[in-house]
């Protein structure tokens, strides 16, 4: 990490003219860029035009009918998308959205913006599909060369998809739709970065995005349930590919591994325990997440089958989602579009508390926060908030299951009932409003941090607030990425904060049946109690 | 000469332009599919019963069609996204105001559309009673003579201030294509040539009517004989107005007709509990059970022998 701190991070804000902003940009700065797929990725996913390329390298070593291929695809995309072709037209270049990107405030690239973001394509649609483009330059148009292509792949991959913009659009044009778009384009002539990739051949493959075989997954939740036995001395058995449960449990895989997203691991497996679920987990549905999301509506849909295919194999009634963001948008918006839900699934009721979610009854799917949110409304859970007295809380909303789920008050109520201090960010930093981490989209890699950090600048800042004025240490999330990306970034704008999930601030007032007196939160730190 | 020219076929042709353009452009995009339903929500979700939503989160995040219906009529008559508009702050006390665009905004959209309403006075005989009370009413009947049109002044100073910000606001203006200049220009010349004509270069509005009404009627010897009649200063404003609605369909204007198409804002964020069915859905392409079953035998059998489950070793 040390490298990347910067003594001074100043903010240069650029306002170059419209002509010089239609010049394609093809200087690659260190920390913004990314890498090319690596060959193995690309191939297991069969990928077009697999070879080895660099973005710093002058030629590409593109398909000799690149041109022809981003053409012909883009009007097939303009066809296919009604999204694409509309805000392609209707964008009046108002300047609502300019200052609402993170990435615009924290880089101050112009280009950042998400209309100019936009403009990128658009100049390109301007000249190739309408009829204004025939004059060129004066009508915003511009041809579609090789340096266009790889000012699109520097600046496709420096937007976290995360629909900021598009919540302030007076025409809601989805700057994460467009993006989407544009990398489905570039993918078409071999033109895709590598983080991701990496990610999504290993769940096409595995089942989850750390390429975790079954065998790692029985035994990730094993350490989780040994940890569980240490903190409370209840030996909880955890249910894996069982044929016939109620349930089907899936969850974000960094919630196996990584901290701190494995106590909300632990804190699923308390509760569950708890309640006496039936449910299981599943070790070839084992990933929420779906970076396919982040590429290409066709590696979306081949990585969220397998949940809808493991539900019916297992003959679960319904399905319970963990914490993850971008999971959920995909979840919620994608997965019963892309695939039909199973007839074997039933109405997704609570068998805790009889209550029926009538808002997910077609796609079966509930998420962990709605489903303890009832838990607690209907008083099942016996909760002691006290034993979070050692954290100050704030809740960051994961942009995606805020813009594209409307995510918003159920954490709060469980956060509420299972913590004393609680405070909000300032209003226009959460809710719908909520500035992203700077890493999700695609963007949580190493070679990107420099764009990463100055991204979560407005956040990390909204954060400093609440520090300062409530002392708040605990950053609360319920987003993977967010859990694993704001670690860095807390340390990189120097504030001492915790950062952790719903599920464990639920572990650690869970009261459970036989448990011995705690001495220790989830972490293994010692209880602190503010009387 | 200039009356045949200005008055009857350019008019012609300009309207026939708009009108085929609009219908193109609507045809253009409901052709596109709509794979995904995409709302961006800005509000509460429906879900559980005590989870409460606020009459905001209702429109903001809809469930029904009718709460939809209301979040398109918001933004349509109310620009409520824009009236969202925040600048970049850290508290409460640094907090400036960032809405002046939404009001410039509804400014000048209103002021058109009382302009609008005004100049059906031009097409329509008998003129309707609320369009003479509308007229009436913005001109504070009595007040000045000849009566002033609030609207027709306002929208000069709506649109000056939204070129402004284009010109003097460094993102704004680096954001600025000559055709948002161009569209904010023609409209401005449009209206100072209104103005002109209605306060200081007098025309013949009876004969300009009469030029309307048979143009509506294509009669087009009694159009000419109307339109030889007209004073040049007509001509500007009329030719300005034609070329205006001959190039809407072309433009960034069109954004009055795309937003009804607007995927982020027309679809109900229901999506958990009615399917989207996408008309070109590709069939899934990957690795099924059987195959998983195949390459990792070993270890899913390992956990079939335990039972299905994983316990804690306890020492």
């Amino acid at each position: 990490m040390e490298k990347h701190v910067a003594e001074k991070v100043r903010i240069e804000q650029r306002f170059p003219s419209w002509r010089e902003l239609l010049k394609p940009t093809t200087e690659f700065k260190p920390g913004y860029y990314h890498y090319s797929f690596r060959i193995s990725d690309a191939k297991y996913l069969e990928l077009p035009f697999v070879r080895e390329w660099n973005p710093l390298d002058k030629d590409w070593k593109l398909p000799p009918n690149w041109k022809e291929i981003f053409l012909t695809k883009m009007k097939e995309y303009l066809e296919k998308f009604r999204s694409f072709k509309l805000f392609m037209d209707i964008c009046v270049r108002c300047g609502a959205c300019a200052d609402k990107c993170h990435y615009y405030i924290g880089t101050g690239d112009p280009k950042n913006m998400p209309v100019a973001r936009a403009e990128l394509i658009r100049s390109v649609y301007r000249r190739y599909f309408t009829p204004a483009g025939k004059l060129g330059k004066i009508a915003g148009a511009r041809d579609l060369t090789e340096d266009v292509i790889k000012e699109l792949y520097y600046y496709a991959y420096q937007c976290s998809l995360c629909r900021r913009c598009s919540v302030f659009c007076p025409y809601g044009i989805d700057t994460a739709e467009v993006t989407w778009i544009v990398r489905m384009l570039l993918k078409e002539i071999g033109v895709v970065h590598r983080f991701t990739l990496i990610s999504i051949a290993s769940s096409a493959r595995t089942g989850n995005h750390l390429g975790l075989l079954p065998g790692g997954i029985a035994g990730a939740l094993q350490s989780v349930v040994e940890d569980i036995y240490n903190l409370t001395g209840i030996e909880i058995e955890v249910p894996i590919n069982k044929k016939g449960a109620e349930i089907l449990f899936v969850a974000p895989s960094a919630d196996f591994f990584a901290t701190p997203h494995w106590y909300v691991c632990m804190g699923y497996l308390m509760l569950f325990h708890e309640i006496g679920l039936d449910y299981t987990w599943s070790t070839y549905a084992s990933e929420g997440g779906n970076f396919g999301t982040f590429i290409s509506y066709e590696l979306a849909q081949k990585l969220n089958a397998k949940i809808y295919q493991e539900a019916e194999r297992l003959g679960v009634k319904w399905i319970l989602g963990g914490e993850c963001g971008h999971m959920w948008r995909d979840k919620h918006q994608y997965l019963a579009t892309m695939h039909e839900p199973p007839k074997t699934l039933e109405d997704p009721v609570s068998p805790i508390t009889g209550t029926y979610f009538e808002n997910a009854a077609s796609t079966k799917m509930v998420h962990i926060a709605e489903f303890v949110a009832d838990l607690i409304a209907h008083k099942k859970l016996k909760l002691d908030p006290r034993r979070n007295d050692k954290w100050i809380v704030t809740l960051h909303d994961g942009c995606n299951y805020a813009r594209a789920m409307g995510l918003l008050e159920e954490p709060r109520y469980v956060i509420k009932n299972v913590c004393r201090f609680f405070y909000e960010m300032p209003e226009h930093t959460i809710r719908e409003k909520s500035y992203c981490c700077g890493s999700g989209g695609g963007l949580l890699t190493e070679e990107v941090m420099d764009l990463r950090m100055r991204g979560g600048m407005p956040r990390a800042m909204a954060l400093r607030e609440v520090h300062r004025k409530y002392g708040v240490n605990y950053l609360c999330t319920l987003c993977a990425i967010d859990k694993a990306a704001f670690p860095h970034l807390l340390e990189y704008w120097r504030l001492p904060v915790a950062v952790g999930g719903m599920m464990e601030l639920v572990g650690n007032a869970l009261i459970m049946k036989g448990e011995k007196e705690r001495t220790t939160d989830l972490r293994g730190e010692p209880l602190i109690r503010r009387d | 000469m200039i009356g045949i020219i200005f008055g009857v076929i350019i008019p012609y042709i300009a309207f026939a332009i708009f009108v085929v353009g609009v219908v193109y452009k609507f045809i253009y995009w409901a052709k596109s599919a709509v794979p995904l339903k995409i709302p961006t929500t800005s509000g509460q979700q429906k879900s559980l019963k005590f989870i409460k939503r606020t009459i905001y989160d209702r429109f903001d995040s809809p469930y029904t069609k009718w709460e939809t219906a209301v979040r398109m009529i918001l933004e349509i008559f109310a620009f409520r996204s824009l009236l969202k508009n925040t600048r970049y702050y850290l508290d409460r006390l640094s907090q400036r105001d960032a809405r002046w665009l939404w009001l410039f905004a509804i400014l000048f959209h209103y002021c058109l559309l009382l302009v609008l309403i005004r100049h059906t006075k031009f097409f329509l005989e008998p003129v309707p009673s609320f369009v003479e009370m509308i007229s009436e009413l913005e001109a504070f009947k009595g007040v000045f003579i000849p009566s002033v049109y609030v609207s027709g002044v306002t929208i000069i100073a709506a649109l000056f201030l939204l070129w402004f910000r284009r010109i003097f606001l460094s993102r704004e203006r680096c954001i600025s294509l000559p055709s948002d200049h161009f569209a904010l220009l023609l409209l401005l010349a449009i209206v100072i040539s209104g103005n002109v004509m209605r306060y200081f270069i007098k025309v013949d509005i009876s004969a300009v009517k009469g030029l309307l009404l048979s143009l509506m009627a294509f009669n087009i010897p009694q159009a000419l004989e109307f339109a030889n009649s007209i004073e040049p200063m007509f001509y500007i404003h009329f030719a300005l107005g034609s070329f205006l609605l001959a190039y809407f369909p072309f433009s960034k204007l069109m954004h009055a007709g795309g937003i009804f198409f607007s995927p982020t804002r027309n679809m109900p964020n229901n999506n958990r509990a009615e399917r989207h069915v996408n008309p070109w859905n590709p069939p899934y392409k990957g690795i099924t059970w059987q195959e998983y079953y195949e390459a990792y035998k070993d270890q899913l059998d390992e956990i079939a022998e335990s039972g299905y489950k994983v316990k804690p070793e306890v020492l």
